[in-house]
């Protein structure tokens, strides 16, 4: 069987991949700006909308619906990073074992604070869009 | 004398070189094939004109318009760059780059061809490279999985920087609602992947993949989580119909929309990088990833360059076939009005995503893990889905509004007109209209 360790140098390759897609990504931007043509003008440098002219800048306040579900998103996202550890180990503890009873009976605990709390944002509303 | 580095970094090296120039060749040619793809659903042509003549050589290269990509490259790279004047310059120019970097180095830990067998390599007398086996894998790290969500999440950044940087409310929008949407899709992304490491034990692809192979495909034993992978998968990588970020007729560009140049490029493979990505994920945690049915150099005990690149071309095709179907989706299925999309993610999608992780978590506690039980606990899950839809609270948000005088939607007790009632459109009709002048609401 091929090597499974932990080693550190199997993660070298990818350090050396982001190198990669880093210099791809800047040489890439920065040849398109040094080949490429550069006319500016008042008109030109405007927002484009449509061909009306830009009331005022974008830069507003926006629904508060979208700080709501990047909340509710980050219960839930933490919530599923914490069960791979359990998901990944879980089928070695032996089916009906009590071990296993306890490991489920935990992960279902921590499920039901999550559906809690899904419960609760969806009476306030979080997932209301229209 | 130790090697200066053993077999897997030798053999990572090479799959990183080789796979990331074929799937730059292949995002170049996905767009063109996207685009005959769209033609021919259109009942067009689709490029064919542009071949390897460039224009300068004396023949003529047709080649059914397989230039087109170099020629789109070449046009991209010769454009303006332009910045407009509102614009935070340094995000601006950082947000393609932050786009495109997760998208190429997402597939890392992807198994493209089992493992082979690598003997001692001596340079003018210098020990490069220690014998011994190795993953044709291009990172043999041992967290796999979820070292591909958490990059594919990285690309969230891209749009959002994208979107705020231009000073475009168009662009804004946009990336308001592809972030809205990104964050959304993930965590049932992260659902029916934990799903299926219940049952695989692990979260390196490699061994899901062998696993497979030895016990079946996952599509059979998760039918419901494969489904539920693709609909987010899609949803992740921007495709329609959850496009959403860059409704045309809602949001010109979306937050692209004052991009030019390479800089757009770079958006644009972006999204068929992550195609390829989700797509090989999809493949690696359901469709058996190289493995194919009675050919035996596919079986992860077939060890040698032959049935490397064997299975790498089998792995391929599969991915291919799944970027092709997301085409064709992409062509037939119209795009989902914004707040649905979300909806279907919210209330749809995470509930029955860590139902389905309570479920497959009951069953292996039980110990019942073969395909058929698996496979029957899904087609449960769908009936109960399917049967309790009736009895789930709606809401009717899409009320038909009674208009006075309207033909399609009128109020009640009024007669249905049949015929324009419009001064206008009676004077282009010929008809005589009516003489009190009533003019309708359409």
């Amino acid at each position: 069987m091929p090597p499974t360790s932990t080693d550190v140098s199997h993660y070298l390759p990818i350090g050396v991949l982001l190198l990669i897609a880093i210099t791809f990504a800047v040489v890439n931007v920065v040849a398109s700006g040094i080949i490429g043509p550069r006319r500016q003008g008042a008109v030109k440098g405007t927002a484009y909308e449509s061909g009306m002219n830009p009331l005022s800048s974008a830069r507003k306040r926006f629904n508060v619906r979208f700080y709501l579900l990047a909340m509710a998103f980050l219960v839930f996202d933490v919530e599923i990073i914490f069960l791979f550890p359990w998901a990944a180990t879980f089928a070695q503890v032996g089916a009906r074992s009590d071990d296993a009873a306890l490991f489920l009976g935990r992960v279902l605990f921590f499920l039901l604070t999550t559906v809690i709390a899904y419960v609760y944002a969806a009476k306030k509303g979080v997932f209301r869009f229209d | 004398m130790s090697a200066l580095m053993n077999a897997q970094t030798f053999v990572s090296l090479h799959v990183l070189i080789i796979v990331l120039h074929v799937i730059l060749l292949t995002v170049a040619y996905l767009i063109y094939l996207e685009r005959k793809i769209s033609a021919y659903i259109q009942d067009r042509v689709g490029p064919n004109r542009v071949g390897f003549d460039f224009g300068v050589l004396p023949f003529k290269f047709g080649f059914w318009g397989l230039g087109q990509p170099l020629a789109d490259g070449i046009k991209f790279l010769l454009k303006e760059d332009y910045t407009p004047n509102g614009a935070d310059k340094a995000l601006f120019t950082l947000a393609p780059v932050l786009m495109i970097i997760p998208a190429l180095i997402g597939w890392a830990v992807i198994p493209w061809g089992g493992h082979i067998e690598v003997g001692d390599i001596y340079v003018a007398g210098f020990h490069l490279v220690a014998a011994g086996p190795a993953q044709v894998i291009g990172a043999n790290v041992n967290i796999g999985v979820v070292y591909m969500l958490a990059v594919a999440s990285l690309g969230v950044y891209g749009v959002t920087l994208g979107g705020w940087a231009s000073n475009n409310k168009y662009s804004f929008l946009g990336g308001l609602r592809c972030t809205a949407g990104m964050i959304s899709y993930e965590i049932p992304l992260g659902a029916t992947i934990l799903a299926v490491l219940l049952i695989a034990g692990t979260v390196r692809p490699d061994r899901i993949v062998e696993m497979q192979a030895d016990q079946g495909w996952f599509i059979l034993s998760f039918p419901l989580a494969a489904v539920f992978f693709y609909i987010c998968s899609l949803a992740e990588s921007n495709r329609a119909p959850f496009d959403n970020a860059e409704a045309e007729q809602e949001l010109v560009g979306g937050y692209h929309t004052e991009y030019s140049a390479m800089r757009f490029a770079l958006f644009f493979l972006a999204e068929y990088a992550h195609m390829i990505t989700a797509s090989a994920l999809l493949v690696a945690l359901f469709f058996g990833g190289y493995h194919v049915p009675f050919i035996p150099w596919t079986h992860p005990e077939a060890v040698g360059i032959g049935p490397m690149i064997v299975k790498f071309l089998a792995f391929f095709t599969k991915v291919l076939l799944s970027i092709c179907l997301m085409m064709v989706i992409r062509w037939t299925i119209p795009r989902i009005r914004y707040d649905q999309v979300l909806k279907l993610a919210w209330g749809a999608l995470i509930p029955l995503g860590i139902a389905l992780v309570v479920a497959t978590a009951l069953m292996v506690y039980m110990g019942w893990t073969q395909i058929w039980q698996l496979l029957l606990m899904n087609i449960a899950l769908a009936g109960a889905l399917l049967f309790s839809i009736p009895l789930l609270p709606h809401e009717r948000v899409n009320r038909r509004i009674p208009i006075a005088g309207s033909r399609f939607s009128p109020l009640a007790g009024e007669r249905a007109h049949a015929a324009p009632t419009h001064p206008a459109a009676l004077r282009e009709s010929g008809v005589a209209g009516p003489d009190d002048g009533l003019v309708s609401a359409h």
